[in-house]
């Protein structure tokens, strides 16, 4: 039997519990014991019932520099990032669209330089993006782009090379950025998480993206 | 008398070495230290260091809003009780601060075991924020003082206090009271909210850097939303209480008076409950001007669908509410019933309508399979339902309606006098239908505009309209019922007993809406102990599952609903024994069953 269902298991049982102290026992306090164990055994199934999604931390990065070959394998890497630890697609979008709460990234990657994006991760305020597609006074967008080498996302110099290789590969552009300017990071591997086997019912978030040369997130 | 006594300490002994033998694993205490540094996490096997300070903690914070929310309520039943000379409120205001005693020193153990807990697991996350904050604990050891020394004049001087100047004073007391309490929650919210949402603590005196750190960007959303959070606890809890005692009671005097106590408690309930949803508005619109990200994790990431619970769990707290309402114009109202069916239907539907859009998610993270099938990352038809500018439109109207739902029971029974009565009615009428009209066009024009002009002057007119229409009618029915003639007198004392299962499950939907958003706040800093500055890096550095932490929450809301229980019981035991004394029991009218509700003949008190 799952996890998942030896939960289930329990919150019904409390649900019966309550309808069985309903049935039989005539105490008045002990029957509003039995409502309130209903009440909150279907507040557990209800729980149970959506999807598990579990948040495990990070695991530190580790770099295989000897298996990246080619700038494509690079962008790879970046493309995980993006999705997952970089949480990038959180807010922008690839390609139009009317609810992501910042500037479209189609085509970036053709428009700014390595150097200017660079930038623009790491001191999102040094130029303002002024949005005129849309006609009129520039659109404004709710958020305010956080620094993406700082906590709490703290992207290192290689993960943010990443993923502007692979912008410039979703824009259709030569990747400018080389496996040279790598760098080997310097922290080790880190400790087992126990979570892992601990919420082994939980779909995590952004796990399937995970690459095996950069443990990413 | 020997026998029973060695009987119980049999058991106890026996208790005693159950409790032992599963305290005999714990010396095998784990402890993770770096090779040369300090320890940095202990563990408890079995349960885990992470879920016992969890459930600790939620206990001492739900007890913690109950002694916050009591004495509110006390204090203002007291006032009630003064200005208007009404002494069944002071009964009751007296009745709820008897609880008190017991309830801080129960609140006062969970504290204490909490902190003795943080120090033994958590010796580097203590470390760093005592080293930060240390002057405000001294504050807050001295907030204690204080407090324990008001409570003892407050709750002792009740009956020699009663006249004149001394009741002013008894009065001021009780203002005292609730002044040091509201310092007692905020100072170690400042600590809480620190780890949510530090800020640079910059060089200087010891008292500079515990201030920068406690003026901290979530820390005033976090009071307010708190502080009316207590009241609507301490409001539930008394209504809980009234409907338990009211399914017990055996005499009609006593359903009289705890079915009027049920009313009040849902009515202070109510009217904190009103508030409750743009105090919570505010606290989530700082955490996204403060950190994005972390807004995002908890609206639209892992935690997105705890938003539809939540959603869920208010919306039967409002259907439970005015519920009870329906309920007592019905019950309480004699011939009121058929007058009111018709508009009782219609905003039922206008709830579950309401209900069901605020549940629609929009923003939940799917699978690529998921998303091919919803044919994108939205619902194609219930995506447009599911964004905020839809959900803070039901919201308001849901207040409106549990408003109307109040004024509804407050002028049922009553026959307008005053010629002015028709105007007035049309003018409220008027209030209240633009007023309604207002809130959805604001609601649908906010698709059309840019987020933050939404949330900067959309939603604030929308918040701002419904307390225009609340300060509004309210005063107005107020005159207007001032001269009206009672057609039909309020009988308690007459609700089924549902009712009473209404109110039990009002309280219990706030218990755990609380455990639920403190899951919420607590997992929104996702592997961080402080967020951004100290990382989490012992075994539990993961936010578990809604589905295995639901079961966590189940048992504090359980566990706190038995300890609220025991401080009841142990609170009126003494009555009790005075009844037995005073009293002969009396038989109830008609030979009905001794249960609330029972069906006495409409007329009969």
């Amino acid at each position: 039997m799952s996890e998942l269902a030896q939960l289930q298991l329990v919150a019904l049982g409390i649900v019966i519990f309550g309808i069985l102290i309903l049935l039989f026992i005539r105490s008045n306090f002990f029957r509003v014991t039995g409502f309130v164990s209903i009440v909150l055994g279907l507040f557990s199934l209800m729980s149970l019932a959506v999807p598990q999604m579990a948040s495990l931390p990070p695991a530190d990065e580790t770099i295989d520099i000897a298996s990246i070959k080619t700038p494509a394998d690079i962008a790879a890497l970046g493309q995980t990032i993006f999705f997952s630890k970089g949480q990038c697609a959180l807010c922008h979008s690839i390609g139009p669209s009317e609810s992501a709460r910042c500037p479209d990234l189609k085509g970036i990657g053709a428009k700014l330089t390595k150097e200017f994006l660079y930038e623009s991760l790491t001191d999102p305020q040094a130029f303002i993006y002024q949005d005129y597609r849309h006609g009129g006074v520039p659109k404004e967008y709710p958020a305010t782009m956080p620094r993406i080498d700082k906590d709490p996302i703290g992207l290192s110099k290689n993960e943010i090379l990443a993923v502007i290789a692979f912008l410039q590969q979703m824009s259709g552009e030569p990747i400018s950025v080389s496996v040279s300017e790598l760098e080997m990071p310097e922290q080790g591997p880190s400790d087992p998480v126990k979570a892992a086997q601990a919420v082994s019912v939980a779909r995590v978030q952004g796990q399937e993206k995970r690459g095996n040369l950069w443990n990413v997130r | 008398m020997s026998h029973v006594v060695d009987r119980h300490g049999a058991w106890l002994v026996s208790l005693l070495m159950v409790v032992g033998c599963m305290i005999l694993p714990a010396i095998g205490f784990a402890a993770d230290s770096t090779a040369a540094g300090p320890t940095e996490y202990r563990d408890i096997p079995y349960i885990g260091s992470r879920n016992l300070i969890w459930i600790v903690a939620q206990l001492h914070l739900l007890l913690a809003g109950f002694v916050l929310g009591v004495p509110i309520f006390a204090w203002l039943c007291e006032i009630i009780a003064w200005k208007g000379g009404e002494q069944r409120y002071d009964k009751l205001a007296k009745e709820f601060t008897k609880l008190l005693t017991s309830a801080y020193a129960t609140t006062a153990l969970f504290g204490g075991i909490l902190l003795f807990l943080l120090i033994v697991f958590y010796p580097k996350l203590m470390n760093y924020l005592t080293d930060i904050f240390f002057p405000s604990f001294l504050l807050y050891c001295l907030l204690f003082l204080f407090e324990t020394a008001t409570l003892y004049l407050y709750w002792y001087g009740w009956d020699a206090m009663q006249e004149g100047g001394k009741k002013t004073l008894h009065i001021f007391l009780g203002f005292l009271l609730n002044f040091f309490a509201i310092f007692i929650m905020i100072v170690p919210n400042a600590w809480a909210t620190f780890q949510s949402s530090p800020v640079v603590i910059s060089e200087g005196t010891a008292i500079e850097r515990a201030w920068a750190a406690t003026w901290n960007p979530t820390w005033w959303p976090i009071n307010i939303h708190r502080l009316i959070a207590n009241v609507v606890l301490g409001g539930y809890i008394c209504g809980a209480y009234a409907g338990v005692r009211y399914l017990a009671a055996k005499t009609a005097a006593d359903r009289e008076h705890y079915d009027w106590m049920g009313y009040v408690g849902n009515f202070i309930g109510v009217f904190g409950l009103l508030a409750l949803p743009f105090a919570g508005y505010w606290l989530m619109r700082e955490i996204y001007q403060y950190n994005q990200q972390m807004g995002i994790t908890l609206m639209g990431g892992f935690l997105s669908w705890l938003f539809i619970i939540q959603a869920m769990l208010i919306g039967v707290l409002f259907l439970g509410s005015n519920y009870y309402f329906w309920l007592g114009i019905t019950y309480r109202i004699p011939g009121s019933e058929n007058q009111y069916r018709k508009p009782i239907l219609w905003m039922l539907i206008s709830l579950l309508l309401c209900l069901a859009v605020w549940m629609t998610p929009h923003s939940l993270v799917a699978s690529i399979e998921e998303a091919q099938k919803m044919g994108g990352a939205h619902h194609p038809l219930l995506g447009v339902l599911g964004v905020m500018s839809a959900k803070m439109t039901v919201s308001n109207l849901m207040i409106l309606i549990t408003f109307m739902s109040f004024v509804m029971y407050w002028r049922a029974g009553k026959q307008d006098t005053a010629p002015w009565a028709r105007l007035a009615k049309a003018v409220m009428g008027a209030i209240l239908a633009l007023a309604s009209i207002a809130v959805i066009i604001l609601g649908v024009w906010g698709y059309f505009v840019p987020a933050i002009v939404r949330i900067n002057y959309f939603s604030t007119s929308q918040v701002a309209i419904v307390i225009f229409v609340i300060l509004t009618i309210t005063p107005l029915t107020a005159l207007l019922l001032k001269s009206a003639k009672t057609t039909t007198d309020m009988v308690w004392g007459r609700m089924p007993p549902r009712a009473g299962y209404a109110l039990v499950l009002n309280a219990v939907m706030v218990i755990l809406l609380m455990a639920l958003m403190g899951y919420a706040r607590s997992s929104s800093r996702v592997h961080w102990h402080i967020y951004g500055v100290m990382r989490d890096t012992s075994p539990y550095a993961y936010s578990p599952a809604l589905g295995s932490a639901s079961l966590i929450m189940v048992f504090c809301t359980f566990f706190f609903c038995l300890l609220v229980a025991f401080i009841f019981w142990v609170a009126t035991m003494g009555d009790k024994a005075k009844g037995v004394q005073g009293t002969v029991k009396q038989d109830l009218p008609h030979g009905i069953p001794a249960m609330a509700g029972g069906g006495p003949e409409r007329g009969e008190g």
